[in-house]
Order: structure tokens, then sequence, then C-alpha cells
């Protein structure tokens, strides 16, 4: 059953609010009492593993699927099929490349432009800004068939922000996408949020949530396991460093000292990789070379990183996030 | 909305593999057609055929069989000075019937027959009468259906067409030689012989149909009828590209603030215009390069094309709208259900042409829910009734077989949101 009376808080409603949104899938839980709050003017990250239930949220959010229960809000206003004056103020990428085969670039982004803006000559500067946007000048006559990966998904982009969208969903836009192309990509979002769009970021790459987006949500099973900043969120776990040394001749004694370690939380040892979680401390690499040598292990390469998303998932749910 | 319908004509005209079904493979099978079918028509057409002429004693006394044969053979008048010419009027411009082989005994005939330079012979007996017989092999290719190439086909027609002028020349000559055998001074009146020569003025021609029958057209109608129904294609597209629960395209196009059914309307109106067209220039190339008649009713053909375009759009708009069916297994069904319904439409030759009236004919219901059949009914109506009612009626038929196609694809599309995407 869809509740249409959440409440808003203050006097500027949130960009997207959602409270308690539970979707089931016959006998599975897709979305688990999900909550979600977008501040306006932020680029919100919603991140997990692939059918975690982050496009599921979205579909919810658009007003595309049903759901059991639960509340959703658009800037303040409920979001249902008819919403025509919230629908205008969105824009989405989905994540399945959506254009017409038979258009050229142009012509794509113009049609998706003329389903929000419909007079002509309104639209036109529009088309060619969103074209400039993503880059695709030099291809503005090409058919979709004729572009590489990465042109295809800017076009994907083009076509769903020509129109100025307050709102934008970005459903994992980058997938496939060569280096290049996505930096591209992600430069194009931190533009459009400068420009004062609001953007829901879903993704499974840890590297670009944390790259582009304010705030972070990271979800599993449909549950809303931990919010905020990255570093709030890296903050909230007992993971401080991550040490990785290459070692070739690591005995069981010498493993069981490393881990008999008070800093040491976790250590795995491939044959040749010793890859070991520490709690935050300042001599944690100290005392580790020292056990090492101690036990007579010869050390070669070594790195020490802070910790990753992929930590905080790891450590929220037991597993990596690219599982 | 108009964007809308622009977009889904560009789309539509930029579909190389719809575009090959709809406009190249309608030509090209049309052609075909004309090719293959062209001795059809031909073996309704009447041909001489060759007959031996047993010029006996009996025939020596006959001037009228003399002119009368002459007549058939396309031949000048023998005999000018002869009483008996009441047929000889008739010759001029009038089709061939037979080219006469001479012979001048019976036996000789009866030779020209065995070697196969004669289809049969004509012979006066004592009283006058002029008689047909025909060879074995004549008599079994034209009896009982046996008709197997359009040659035997025309043997058929021509002995048919000898056969009622001989009856005509037998009764007419029986009736001047009783008339004159009780008035003997009729013979000497102009008049008289006059009067005899218009016995066959007394013959109008009249035609059954509208225009004049044509075997061929029936199967140009057909593949109209599948044609037609090839496009439903586009407006199956046209649904699976709106729809949030069938495309990429359709979530996108449903979250933009344009209504879902001025999306719907604006594709089916665009896959309309398209099939038509498409339609018309295959209706176009079947009337003018391939001569196939339309009894002079062409702008009730074009009216044709515009029902049964639309019926095609609403049967694609049904199938478009079937929920967790894949679009291209759609488009499969686009092609698969013409093919079927077109066999049972008489497309595919002799073989379907029979079970197509035999479906008329035991099982009525199956060709009246049969689109591809009601469609070449159509312009089967036009061709042959005099009246519009029948083309009327068939057009009623498909208006409501597409009310009933759109009323099943809006239950299907009706849901503002979806269980599953």
């Amino acid at each position: 059953m869809t509740t249409q009376n959440g409440t808003t808080a203050g006097p500027t409603p949130p960009a997207v609010k959602v409270d308690g949104l539970v979707k089931r899938y016959g006998d599975m839980i897709a979305l688990d009492h999900f909550d979600l709050e977008v501040r306006r003017g932020e680029i919100f990250g919603l991140l997990g593993p692939n059918g975690s239930g982050k496009t599921t949220a979205i579909n919810c959010i658009l007003a595309l699927l049903t759901y059991d229960s639960g509340a959703i809000r658009v800037f303040g206003e409920p979001m249902t099929p008819t919403s025509y004056a919230l629908k205008r103020r969105i824009g989405i990428v989905p994540q399945n490349v959506a254009v017409f085969d038979e258009l050229t670039v142009a012509e794509n982004i113009d049609y998706f432009c003329s389903l929000y803006v419909p007079r002509k000559a309104e639209r036109a500067p529009l088309v060619e800004e969103a074209i400039d946007f993503a880059g695709l000048g030099d291809f503005r006559k090409y058919r979709p068939r004729k572009l590489s990966g990465g042109l295809l998904r800017r076009l994907n982009i083009a076509c769903g922000i020509a129109h100025r969208p307050d709102l934008i969903f970005f459903d994992e836009p980058t997938v496939a996408v060569d280096p290049q192309s996505r930096n591209a990509i992600l430069e194009g979002i931190e533009r459009l949020n400068r420009a004062g769009a609001t953007v829901v970021y879903t993704s499974h790459y840890m590297e670009e949530v944390e790259r582009i987006c304010d705030r972070i949500l990271i979800m599993d099973h449909g549950r809303h396991l931990a919010l905020g900043t990255a570093d709030e969120l890296k903050a909230m776990i007992d993971t401080g460093e991550r040490i990785t040394i290459e070692t070739l001749d690591l005995d069981d004694p010498a493993l069981a000292a490393v881990r008999a370690l008070p800093c040491v939380i976790e250590a795995t040892y491939d044959g040749r990789e010793l890859d070991i979680r520490c709690r935050r401390g300042e001599h944690n690499l100290v005392d580790l070379i020292g056990a090492l040598r101690e036990r007579g292990a010869n050390i070669g390469h070594l790195t020490s990183r802070p910790p990753s998303l992929n930590d905080v998932f790891l450590e929220l749910t037991g597993k990596a996030l690219r599982d | 909305m108009w964007s809308t319908f622009v977009t889904t004509l560009k789309t539509n005209l930029r579909n190389r593999s719809a575009l090959f079904w709809l406009i190249v493979f309608p030509l090209a099978l049309s052609t075909l057609f004309n090719g293959m079918l062209a001795d059809l028509n031909e073996g309704y057409e009447i041909k001489a055929i060759p007959l031996a002429v047993v010029q006996d004693a009996n025939w020596d006394k006959a001037d009228g069989a003399k002119a009368f044969v002459d007549v058939l053979s396309g031949e000048k008048r023998s005999s000018s000075d002869s009483g008996d010419d009441a047929f000889a009027g008739a010759g001029g411009d009038r089709t061939r019937l037979l080219e006469a082989v001479d012979a001048d005994t019976l036996d000789e005939a009866r030779t020209a027959l065995a070697d196969g330079r004669a289809a049969g012979y004509l012979r006066v007996d004592g009283h006058g009468m002029l008689s047909l017989t025909l060879s074995p092999a004549t008599a079994s290719a034209i009896r009982g259906g046996a008709m197997s190439t359009a040659g035997d086909s025309n043997t058929a027609i021509t002995v048919a067409a000898i056969d009622t002028m001989l009856n005509l020349y037998n009764r007419t000559d029986a009736s001047v030689r009783d008339l004159i055998a009780r008035r003997p001074q009729a013979a000497a009146s102009r008049e008289f012989w006059s009067s005899v020569g218009d016995v066959a003025g007394l013959t109008r021609e009249t035609s059954l149909t509208n225009a004049k029958p044509n075997m061929t057209a029936r199967y140009y109608y057909a593949l109209l009828g599948m044609a037609c129904l090839m496009a439903m294609g586009y407006s199956i597209s046209a649904v699976t590209t709106a729809q949030a629960n069938l495309s990429a395209l359709g979530i996108r196009r449903t979250v933009a603030p344009l209504g879902r059914g001025r999306q719907l309307i604006a594709g089916f109106l665009a896959s309309w215009l398209c099939s038509a067209a498409s339609l018309t220039v295959a209706l176009a190339y079947i009337r003018y390069v391939c001569g196939i008649p339309l009894g002079g009713r062409e702008p009730a053909a074009v009216a044709a094309v515009a029902v049964a375009s639309f019926t095609a759009c609403a049967l694609g708009t049904m199938i478009g709208a079937i929920p967790k069916l894949p679009h291209s297994v759609k488009m499969g069904l686009s092609s698969a259900i013409p093919c079927t319904l077109s066999l049972l439409s008489g497309l595919y030759g002799q073989f379907a042409m029979n079970l197509s009236d035999w479906i008329t004919r035991h099982a009525p219901v199956l060709a009246l829910v049969n689109p591809a059949q009601q469609v070449t009914n159509l312009f089967y109506d036009i061709l042959y009734f005099d009246s519009y009612r029948p083309f009327a009626a068939t057009c009623g038929i498909l208006i409501a077989m597409s009310v009933l196609f759109l009323a099943a694809g809006v239950i299907m599309l009706k849901e503002q949101r979806y269980e599953h995407l």
C-alpha cells in the first residue's frame, strides 16, 4: 500500500525523502524499511553491491514500481505516476542505455528534451548545451550504433539532463565504460551539481562514489547500513589502516605472531602477500615489521593505506563490496 | 505529442527491417506472382483448337455448315450465294474457335485424331446436323477437374464455346427447315432470311460481376492481406518503447511529464500512417505495374488500405502490450502471425486457395476471425460486387476486430506502476 502522508522537515523540504519503504517480490524482500533523505544541492551516493536494491529504490521513488508500504516525497510532494509538475524537475540516466537506434545523437537529445520542453525555440539552445556538455559536438549526426561504449553512455546522460532538471538520478552510469570516459562522466556530474542540480548517484564502484559524493548511503539486501560522508563512514569502523607486505617465506608461527599483535584485527596470507587490517594506532607498521623480523621472515614490497569504503562495507557486512 | 508522432515516423521510416518487409517484400512477391501466374489468366481465354472437318457427301450438301465452320475458324466465307448464310454475318471480328483440318472421309479425320493433328472432328450427318467428336486424350484432359495445365483449361473453354455454337446452329437449322417445309414461299422472302440472321442477335452478353473476373487477383489480394498484417510490427515497437515494463526507453519516457496515453496515441497514429503508406505503395504497384484490376474503384481500395492498416496496428498494439514477453519475440510474432494467417487466406498457391475456399464454405467463423482473410475480402468485394454493401460489411468486421484488439491492449496497458520492471 502506498502511504502518501509523509511529513516534510523544515521550511525547505529535502529533494527526496523516503520513509520505511518496503518492496517485496513474492517472498523476497527487495527493500526492507528503507529510509533515505537527499538534501537539495548535494551529490548523494547510493552504494551497494549488485542486487542490493539501489535500482529498485530509484524506481520506487520515480513512481515506476509499486511498493508494499512506506512514503516517498520529492521536493516535499508525494510522487505519483501523474505528478507531471514534479516530473518536469527530474532527470534520469538509466542503467541501460535508452536511446533510439534510428535517430541521430542530436535527434535523440532533442526528442527526450521535447517531452519536457515542447516549444522548439525554447528547446534548441538546451539541446546544444547538452551536446556540448557531453562532448558530442563532433558526433551530432551519428547514429548510436556508430558510437563507442563511452560516447553512448555520454549520449545516455545528455538525453537525461538536456531539460536542465533540478534533481537527476544517475543509475550506474559508468558500467562498462573506459577510464577516460568514466572520468569525463564524473567531471560532468560535478559540473551539473555546481550548476545547482541535486544528484542521486548509484554505483557499486566505491572509488567513484568516494570521489564525487557529498554523502553516501551504504545499503545491502534492501537495508540501510550506514550513512555519512566518506570520512564519517570510515570513522565508523575499527579498521584504521590496511597494510600489505610481500613475503615469500612466512611460516605458520610467524603468521600466528602477527595475528597476536594487539593492533591487528585480521591477517590473511596467500603464499605471496600478507594482508593485514589494523586498528587505529601510531606504531602499527613498526610493531608488524618487528614481529616478522623476530620470526626471520624476509620482507619485500610493503604498502600502507587508510581504510576504503570497501573496508567499511566489509566490516559492516562481513563481505567485500565487489563480491 | 507532436514530437512523439514525428519521432515515431522517423524511427519507422529508418527501420530497414520494417521497410524491407513492408515495401520491398510485397513488391518483390508481386513481381514474382506476375511472372508465375501470368498463364493462369491465359488458361481462361478462348484459344482455337485444331478440328478435322469431314468433307464428305453430307458436307457438300450443307452450305450452311460450311459457312458456319468458316466463321468459327475465322476464314472468309467460301460461298456467297447461299441462302443458308445466317451465321456468316457473325464472322467479322469474332474470336477464332477452331483451326480447320481438312479430311475427305471420316477415316481420315480419325487418323488426324490419332496423329494428334486434331483434337476432334466435325461432321455433318444425313439430316444436315453438325456434330463434334473429341479425341479420347482431349476428352480426358478437359473432364472432371483434371485441368492441370493452362492449355487444358483453354481447350475446355473453347470446346464448351464450340458446343454452344453447334447447338445454336443445329437448332436454327432445324427451325429453318421446318418452316420452309410448312411454308415453302418463305424461302423466297428476304425478310425471312433476315430474321433467321437475327437469331444470333437475340443473345446478349451480360456480366454477373462488377468487373471481369481475374483469376490471379485473389493471390495479389492475399498478398496485400499479408503485407498489411506485417505492418503490425510498427505498432508493436511503438508500444514497447513507451512502456516502462517493456524497455529501457519506456522507463525514460514514462518518467517524462508527457502522459503515457498521449505518447501511445501519437505512436499509434504514426504507425498507422506508415503502414497505410507502405500498403498504398504495394497497392499502386499491384494495380499499375502488375495490372491487377480493382474494378475501377481505386478510391475504395485506398479506403480499404486505411481500414486494413488500422486493424493491423490495433493487433500490433495488443501484441505489443503483452507483459513479460521480450520485444524480439513480439517482432517474431509480427512475422509468424501474418505468414500463418495468409496460408488460410490462400496466399501460397492453389492448395492454399482451395484451403481458403474450404474454410469459407465449411468453417465460416474461422474465415470471419482471420484478419488476413478479411483484408483479402476487402479487395475481392471491391472487384466483384456491384454494390458497396459487402465491402462496407467487411470494413465493419475489421473495425470490430480493431476495437477488440485495442480494448485488450488498453486493459494490459492500464497499469500506471508495475510490480516488476
